[in-house]
């Protein structure tokens, strides 16, 4: 039987597949200062709530945001929970992880020393070429000792990296099989091993070396969590299945969170982007996301219905990874900044003198308006009526004071601070926007057709959000969009995101070799002549379906190519070959959620209006983001 | 290495994924595929201070700055071309505007055998993105800026050596393997440059089997002393990487090694890459290790994993004759003042030379006749008339007026007079004039009916 016969056959399971019964989704962020909850059902949100975190007790933080969206609702409904946490993301800047032992088999290259990476790293003989040849053997024998070494110190974790082991991955299992040999002979073990190539099939060793230290550093944490979920969970509530979000929006099962926990980092602005992406009307249209707070701006950007993703992976902290990750600037701007005048050069003299307001990129408190001291965006805002919050006369007054201070009437002083800060939020958006449309391409297509993702939309989120984003898409004549929810549009994130799994495949047909590292699978083509682009696309679409499996996706209709790169292999002007290298995807698409019916018509270009009637407190809340 | 020394380095790396000259050439897509997975691989672009940018496309006005592409431009140049050029000014842009120490143009294809006058692809090249880049230097940032061009790729840089033949703010090396053995044949000891850039080209031929040893000799011997006396305003490497010991269309032995320690030594402002085609053996090491140079970074593990250590090493014949190389060299630069040029160039008003350039790439003969206007205020306008045919196809016979920088009034009122006197002229189909200081380019075609 060919290919092609069972790839049909193998959509017809996934047809099965789909008879998935639709049941409650509620989303849990719990974040820093607040967990957030959202119930979502047939695509609408049903309820949300906001409860304070309590540090340390992310269980408890949860159950009490579960507690609160099911307040109304039947306790015994069936649902699904899909959980984003600041576990992991605080370990790791907290630098709170496990020890572990890090063996790197870097080959030649940059001395590993260079690398800064902010950890040891022991070194292995042994190296692997580009093209994924053995060039270099293990020596078992310095593999034990180094082992040994690792060994003396009790409860450590284990990661093992090779240079090019994402082309061939038989130095890292060597080490592991050596290394479970010696737990059976001489110790206990490690506590967990993470293998750089099963983290990510992407290039880039020192980040592969990164993800797995930080993936052996926070497993015990997350393994420690999920089984307080599950115990808490399968008693007495009626949750069908567990998900954790990831940092690029998609979710993964409870199970395959104890063995690549590094995944969950970041979930908290990832969901808040799947949020953004779920809760917006006109979803395929170019979309920049801005996520306005008290002290900082995200900005997100969605093409054509997609969000873009970090050219490689995850940042955090001091390290960078191959963790994938949504693409996301933050900048020190928000409601509660500082507000500073600049000092006219000298030679601007003549010119129009009026004072030139700076913002941020600090945070002084809470704005005059409400019981602080320093005058903020935020107190600009309600001065002018264009936001009720805490004590207009009071912001009124500060405003007024500050300005007499550089000459200026009130009126004119709380206008030229809000037109400060939509002048460096264009600022910024357009930066990303550079950046983003400068990015390297490799091919001459792309260079001279680049893609369109100017947007066309901003959407915003946040407290400050009603008041500065229909400005600032005057000033970039585009369409705007606030969303209902956004408080909880984190929770909503969490809720309407999907499973996703990648797989990365590298065929060669001149070594006769295929390999996809995220599946330990390293095989051979048999038909060297016959194995053209569309075996390879087949191939990785095959594996991503296994993948898909693997993580409990049983929606796995949307399998996707997301890269792709096939190159004839000439050698003394003759054809002896060809490259394959083919990344696919189960989508990471969002569920589409709506707010309730007719919100969309309502919300759309609408005038901004804020919220009347709630307590002081709530207001804060909601103005602050 | 001491942390002192890092440098700021921008990375113009365009490996033109989907564009060869043809399926089987080795200018193919593939090329520099090895070279990309190593330098990602290396994580060489998280490093600080090592920071990627795309290049920029290449406009008409910057290629006709340099070259006189017969008939057009636009029917010469293809858009690889284009972004391949544009990438060595998007490097220059970096240097000059300060946003990095140095930049690393990492482009195809190469573009060092591309002559003045184009008539299509030799050796490769169409057009010379070095000398777009100098050009450009110059309009952008001070048409009096000192450049010296250091070529070490394997293959003598004669296209180079032909648009600054006569052009006295350009000091031009080419070190390579000697040309009675290797194309293009050419790059000898007695090309010096002309009338009034006498001494300001130099070529280092080296013997078959030059290794690390040879080339840094002719580093440190020759080409840093050279440059001390010289004091350019900015150093470029045409850094050729198939003087690599696995180079399939070479027989030198230079290592990834090797070429970091020139890089070093060296300290170029701007690197271009030209040639080489060991694109798994050679090009992913070189490249990684001589960025790692440029970045002040240490290089000592950056090796090929082949690395073949004896069996490469220079015989000593070898380093006798790069030595007696180098000596003759030395003497020349130390005397070049001393030369009578008259003896060289005649005494006349006008210096004439007549060549034949074979295209190798497009199987194009150019038979070109040269004038070059002695002057002893300017470097003197040059007019080239050039034919070239393809085979049994009708020879295409073109007329070009060059102006240069810096000209005095006599020579551009003649140069004037030259062009008008060639668009009148029967026999030339197509009529140039390339006016570097006013940053002027003309182009007539005769009309077929006048013929
Ligand atoms: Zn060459
Ligand atoms: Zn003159």
């Amino acid at each position: 039987m060919g290919p092609v016969r069972k790839f049909y056959q193998w959509k017809q399971l996934i047809s099965n597949c789909r008879k998935v019964c639709f049941m409650y989704i509620l989303g849990i962020d719990v974040g820093g200062t607040n967990t957030d909850a959202a119930l979502i059902k047939d695509g609408a949100v049903q309820a949300v709530a906001k409860v304070p975190t309590k540090h340390h007790h992310l269980i408890d933080s949860t159950l009490a945001a579960l507690d609160s969206v099911l307040q109304e609702q039947d306790k015994d409904i069936p649902f699904q929970l899909h959980l984003s946490t600041t576990l992991s993301t605080n370990a790791i800047i907290e630098e709170q992880g496990d020890p572990v032992f890090v063996l790197g088999i870097p080959g030649p290259g940059m001395r590993i020393e260079e690398l800064n990476l902010g950890f040891d790293v022991e070194v292995l003989t042994g190296s692997i070429d580009h093209r994924g040849r053995e060039v270099a053997r293990l020596n078992s024998r310095e593999v034990r000792q180094k082992l040994a070494e690792g060994l003396v110190s009790k409860d450590v974790g284990l990661a093992v990296v090779g240079k090019f082991s994402h082309r061939n991955p038989s130095h890292e299992l060597e080490v592991k099989k050596i290394a479970r040999e010696m737990v059976n002979t001489e110790t206990d073990g490690f506590r967990h091993i993470s293998l750089g190539h099963r983290l990510s099939g992407l290039p880039n060793f020192p980040r592969r070396l990164a993800t797995s230290f930080l993936n052996a550093s926070v497993a015990r944490r997350q393994a420690g969590f999920a089984d307080m979920v599950e115990e808490l969970f399968t008693k007495g509530r009626n949750v069908k299945r567990i998900y954790l979000l990831k940092a690029d929006g998609g979710t993964m099962t409870l199970k395959d969170s104890r063995v690549r926990p590094v995944e969950t980092i970041l979930s908290g602005p990832a969901a808040s982007i799947m949020g953004a992406g779920s809760l917006m009307t006109h979803k395929d249209v170019n979309t920049v996301i801005v996520d306005i707070g008290g002290t900082t701006t995200d900005i997100a950007v969605q093409v054509g219905g997609l969000p873009v993703f970090q050219r490689q992976g995850a940042e955090i902290g001091r390290h960078k990874t191959l963790v994938p990750a949504l693409f996301a600037r933050s900048i020190g701007l928000g409601g509660d900044s500082e507000v500073h005048v600049a000092h006219e050069s000298k030679n601007h003299i003549g010119s129009n003198n009026s004072p030139k307001f700076v913002l941020g990129p600090r945070r002084v408190g809470v704005p005059v308006a409400l019981g602080g001291e320093k005058i903020t965006p935020t107190d600009a805002a309600v001065a002018l009526g264009l936001a009720a919050l805490g004590d207009q006369k009071r912001a009124q007054r500060a405003i007024a004071e500050f300005g007499h201070e550089i000459g200026l009437d009130a009126k004119t002083a709380a206008k030229s601070i809000i037109g400060a800060f939509v002048n460096q939020l264009k600022t910024a958006v357009c930066e990303v926007y550079q950046y983003l449309e400068t990015r390297p391409v490799y091919t001459v297509t792309e260079l001279l057709a680049p893609k369109d993702i100017r947007p066309r939309l901003i959407v915003g989120l946040g407290g400050p959000a009603e008041v500065f984003i229909p400005m600032l898409a005057k000033a970039m004549d585009i369409s705007w969009e606030i969303l209902p929810h956004y408080q909880e549009a984190n929770a909503v994130g969490a809720a309407a995101s999907r499973p996703t799994a990648a797989v990365t495949l590298h065929a060669d047909t001149a070594l006769g070799t295929v390999t996809v590292p995220e599946m330990d699978y390293a095989g051979e083509i048999t038909d060297s002549r016959g194995f053209n682009i569309d075996q390879a696309r087949l191939q990785a679409t095959k594996w991503a379906a296994k993948r898909g499996k693997q993580f409990d996706i049983t929606d796995l209709e949307d399998i996707a190519i997301i890269e792709e790169e096939s190159f004839n292999m000439v050698r003394g002007f003759h054809r002896t070959g060809r490259i394959f290298m083919i990344r696919a995807q189960v989508r990471p698409g969002v569920r589409r959620v709506s707010a309730s019916k007719g919100w969309a018509d309502e919300h759309l270009q609408s005038k901004p209006t804020l919220r009347r009637g709630q307590s002081q407190d709530q207001k804060q809340e909601e103005f602050h983001g | 290495m001491g942390s002192t020394n890092r440098k700021k380095v921008g990375l113009v790396f365009f490996p033109a994924f989907d564009w060869a000259i043809s399926s089987d050439h080795p200018e193919r897509e593939e090329r520099l595929l090895y070279t990309r997975d190593q330098i990602v691989e290396e994580g060489l672009l998280d490093v600080p201070g090592i920071e990627e940018f795309r290049p920029t496309v290449a406009d008409e006005n910057q290629i006709d700055r340099v070259h006189v592409c017969v008939p057009s431009t636009s029917e010469v140049v293809t858009k690889s071309h284009m972004i391949a050029a544009g990438g060595t000014i998007t490097a220059a842009d970096l240097v000059f505007t300060g946003q990095v120490d140095r930049a690393f143009a990492v482009l195809r294809p190469p573009g060092h055998h591309a002559n003045r006058i184009v008539h299509g692809s030799r050796g490769f090249c169409t057009i010379n993105t070095e000398a777009i880049m100098v050009e450009h230097i110059r309009h952008t940032y001070g048409p009096h800026l000192r450049i010296a061009i250091v070529d070490t790729d394997a293959h003598h840089g004669d296209g180079t050596q032909d648009i600054f033949y006569n052009d006295p703010g350009v000091l031009h090396i080419s070190i390579h393997q000697d040309g009675r053995t290797l194309y293009p044949g050419s790059g000898f000891t007695n090309e010096r440059g002309g009338p009034k850039a006498y001494g300001h080209t130099i070529n280092v031929p080296l013997p078959p089997g030059t290794g690390d040893e040879g080339l840094l000799y002719v580093l440190n011997e020759l080409v840093l002393p050279i440059l001390a006396d010289y004091q350019p305003d900015i150093v470029i490497n045409a850094a050729g990487q198939d003087n690599h010991y696995s180079d399939p269309l070479t027989n030198m032995n230079v290592t990834a090694q090797g070429y970091a320690q020139l890089t070093e030594l060296l300290a170029p402002d701007l690197v271009v890459l030209e040639g080489g085609y060991s694109i798994e053996g050679a090009l992913p090491y070189v490249n990684a290790a001589l960025l790692l140079a440029l970045a002040g970074l240490d290089y000592s593990q950056a090796v090929e994993p082949d690395f073949p250590g004896d069996k490469i090493r220079q015989r000593p014949q070898v380093t006798e004759t790069v030595k007696t190389v180098v000596g003759e060299l030395q003497n020349m630069w130390v005397s070049r003042r001393d030369v009578d040029l008259g003896r060289i160039f005649g005494e006349g008003h006008i210096f004439e030379r007549q060549r034949s350039i074979y295209y190798d790439t497009d199987g194009i003969v150019e038979e070109q006749k040269e004038q070059i206007r002695l002057c002893s205020v300017c470097s003197g306008w040059r007019f080239i008339q050039s034919g070239a045919s393809r085979g049994f196809g009708r020879t295409t016979i073109a007329a070009a007026v060059l102006i240069p920088r810096h000209v005095c009034s006599e020579c551009e009122n003649q140069a004037q007079d030259l062009y008008e006197a060639a668009l009148k002229k029967r026999g030339f189909h197509y009529v140039y004039l390339q006016d570097a200081g006013n940053d002027i380019f003309l182009k007539a075609q005769r009309k077929s009916g006048t013929k």
